[in-house]
């Protein structure tokens, strides 16, 4: 393993400056996000909390254009944008998020393989940083994973005060990590001190949900009308916890033309929870607020494990932090019923 | 004094119930974060003991209203029921539906200026607390006192409960927050005080960040329209799309749509996730809307709403 001093990171990150487009986390928007590094900003060093608009906007922005089209006579011509897009390094992203992206790659290489975002996450190195002050609402170690998982990240590090040490995890990793000059070798003191920072970090994750629980009783309470109303009464139906969800990827598609028929095609961020949602190639088909709420539970817990064997949510919080009438998911699933076995799925089980 | 609102409001709730003089009961449940409650609709008598009052009951739960059936008692700050009475102005809710439980506020904690102030996080400071006119803030390794007027809610610094008399029961004693509306109009006046092209920056600036998740309309219990403009496709009034222009667009005609309704009650830009300061909005448009009109959204059920009455002898001037 590898180490880097504090006062060096700076020079690392200029370093791949010139190869990439840096993100850091930041306020400097006004709101918690990964922007373009300025050169100076170095808060995120000692400071490195979840962002509230989650890393997935690198990869699956709010807006994205995907085509511009021009009318000449006999039809349109299309005209494509976006075929190579900027090679960006990602700094300082929290293992939840990067193993959101992990997660969100599933769905879009599955039917078919969606240019728009793999060929941005081809073009980019995570370099994570392992998350030393989880908020109190993380619960990240109740999905398999911890706040100093390196598993979907290239590189690693982990602050051991002075230093970080820096874990090569891809060839990727590996490659963007040449050469760099005040890199060195970390001591076994320092690997010892990584571990005992990274255990610590796992310990303050202290809200738990029981995932067996979970999977076993979701498929019992699907009819559970009155719970889900319950459930879903002081929900608002607003997009905050889908938008800011790091594994939520639906969006809808809007074309701008002008009168000359030029225009684009975009896509944009869409949302279940929205009373509109799918309602214009067909109908919305959860027209009552506890369906589309019963719908976003099911999807992370139940519909993601059964099609991609991985449940589709990270524990990163941020749906519990931002909902503006605190609705918990973490609630609502440590509060599944019991539910008794229909006879269907009582036969399935006997057989 | 906030325990034994509590448990005033609790009794009366299960009493309410009890009698059947409601169905059901929206008030105040513990929340799961720090510093939050949470809304909590309950029918069953044995549930109101989760009711709770504490500096922390943000929520406007008038939102909630129009979609419950049946008779409903609601547990109301003043703005809040300014908020429910603006409901039955338009004639979205029956006034005799409603049972108003005023309970008394001495001001929503902006969690979000604690915040800028301390430089923590919600889940990084101890304890917050009223300490005489003061906010005492505590944390790891120290403590500190903050004014109303530092941490208030821009929309309660500028609280008037004068002249309010809705409540169909009050617990405890409601009156106006001394914090002074000038100082609830600070932001406004900077806003003032730019030239037309430096407003324009200024919101530039702040709907570049608008994600467009419409947190500030569900949450607006004026907000009733059953089908929003910019969910209309024929024609596009607005993109859907995040757009900074069309973010200002969107926000600028949905104020204009809630112009008289419209109480000011801070839940637009308090639930929403990109810190932009709706408040300047909805606190100008009050203002215009007093001055022009000597009018006050939901201070008299009887009065017609504002922006969809018109009466012959009205200034025809305003039509032109």
């Amino acid at each position: 393993m590898k180490k880097i001093k504090k006062q060096n990171a700076a020079r690392l990150l200029e370093k791949w400056q010139k190869e990439f487009t840096v993100f850091v986390p930041s306020k400097a928007s006004g709101v918690a996000q990964m922007a373009v590094w300025d050169g100076q900003d170095l808060a995120f060093l000692e400071h490195n909390r979840n962002t509230v608009i989650p890393p997935k906007a690198n990869f699956l922005p709010s807006i994205q254009k995907m085509f511009g089209f021009r009318k000449e006579e006999g039809g349109y011509v299309l005209e494509p944008t976006d075929e190579d897009p900027p090679k960006q390094l990602l700094f300082g992203i929290h293992p939840c998020d990067a193993r959101a992206i992990a997660i969100i790659d599933m769905v879009f290489k599955d039917a078919y393989e969606d240019r728009y975002y793999l060929s941005r996450r081809q073009n980019t190195v995570l370099v994570g940083m392992a998350c030393t002050s989880p908020y109190d609402n993380c619960f990240c170690t109740s999905l398999g994973f911890g706040p100093a998982d390196a598993t979907d990240v290239d590189i690693m590090l982990t602050d051991i005060g002075d230093s970080f040490l820096i874990e090569e995890i891809t060839d990727k990793g590996k490659e963007v990590l040449a050469g760099a000059k005040d890199v060195m070798a970390a001591t076994p003191a320092d690997e010892k001190k990584a571990r005992a920072v990274k255990e610590s970090a796992k310990a303050r994750v202290s809200t738990k949900i029981d995932t067996d629980e979970i999977g076993k009783r979701l498929p019992l309470v699907f009819d559970d009308r009155k719970f889900w109303e319950e459930i879903s009464a002081k929900c608002v139906s607003c997009g905050i916890c889908t938008f800011l969800c790091p594994t939520c990827y639906c969006f809808d598609i809007n074309d701008e033309m002008l009168r000359d028929g030029s225009g684009a095609r975009y896509r944009n961020w869409d949302c279940c929870s929205f009373a509109v949602y799918t309602k214009m190639p067909t109908e919305n088909p959860r027209e009552d607020k506890w369906r589309r709420v019963r719908q976003k539970v099911y999807h992370k817990y139940a519909f993601y494990p059964e099609l991609f064997g991985i449940i589709g949510c990270t524990g990163c919080g941020r749906c519990i932090r931002q909902c503006p009438v605190n609705w918990d998911i973490t609630q609502t699933l440590n509060s599944l019923p019991a539910g008794t076995p229909t006879k269907k799925q009582e036969t399935q089980k006997s057989s | 004094m906030t325990r034994e609102i509590q448990q005033k409001l609790r009794a009366e709730a299960r009493n309410l119930l009890e009698k059947g003089k409601v169905d059901r009961v929206i008030g105040y449940g513990a929340g799961s974060l720090k510093f939050a409650t949470t809304p909590l609709i309950i029918s069953d008598k044995a549930n109101a003991d989760r009711l709770v009052v504490n500096p922390f009951i943000h929520n406007n739960l008038s939102v909630f209203l129009p979609d419950l059936c049946g008779k409903v008692a609601i547990v109301a700050k003043v703005c809040d029921a300014r908020s429910i009475i603006s409901l039955v102005q338009n004639k979205q809710i029956a006034r005799e539906d409603v049972f108003i439980i005023g309970v008394p506020c001495s001001g929503i904690i902006d969690l979000a200026k604690v915040q800028k102030l301390t430089g923590l996080d919600r889940d990084e400071i101890g304890d917050m607390s009223w300490k005489g006119d003061k906010v005492a803030v505590t944390f790891a390794g120290g403590s500190k006192e903050f004014s109303a007027g530092e941490v208030l809610a821009g929309s309660c610094l500028g609280c008037d409960c004068s002249g309010f008399q809705e409540f169909d029961l009050v617990i405890g004693e409601i009156k106006t927050l001394a914090g002074g509306k000038d100082l609830s109009r600070n932001k406004i006046q900077e806003m003032e005080a730019m030239s037309p092209a430096q407003r324009w920056e200024f919101w530039k600036n702040e709907f570049s960040r608008c994600i467009r998740c419409y947190a500030c309309r569900q949450l607006c219990p004026v907000c009733f329209c059953e089908r929003c403009f910019v969910e209309e496709t024929e024609p596009l009034w607005v993109s859907p799309l995040p757009k900074w222009q069309d973010n200002l667009i969107f926000q600028a005609v949905r104020m204009m749509h809630v112009a008289g309704r419209c109480t000011d009650c801070g839940e637009c830009e308090r639930a929403c996730p990109a810190n932009i300061p709706l408040g300047i909005l909805t606190g100008k448009m009050e203002d215009i809307v007093e001055e022009l009109f000597q009018y006050r959204a939901g201070m008299d059920k009887d009065a017609p709403p504002l922006m969809a009455a018109y009466q012959p002898e009205e200034a025809e001037n305003l039509m032109r």
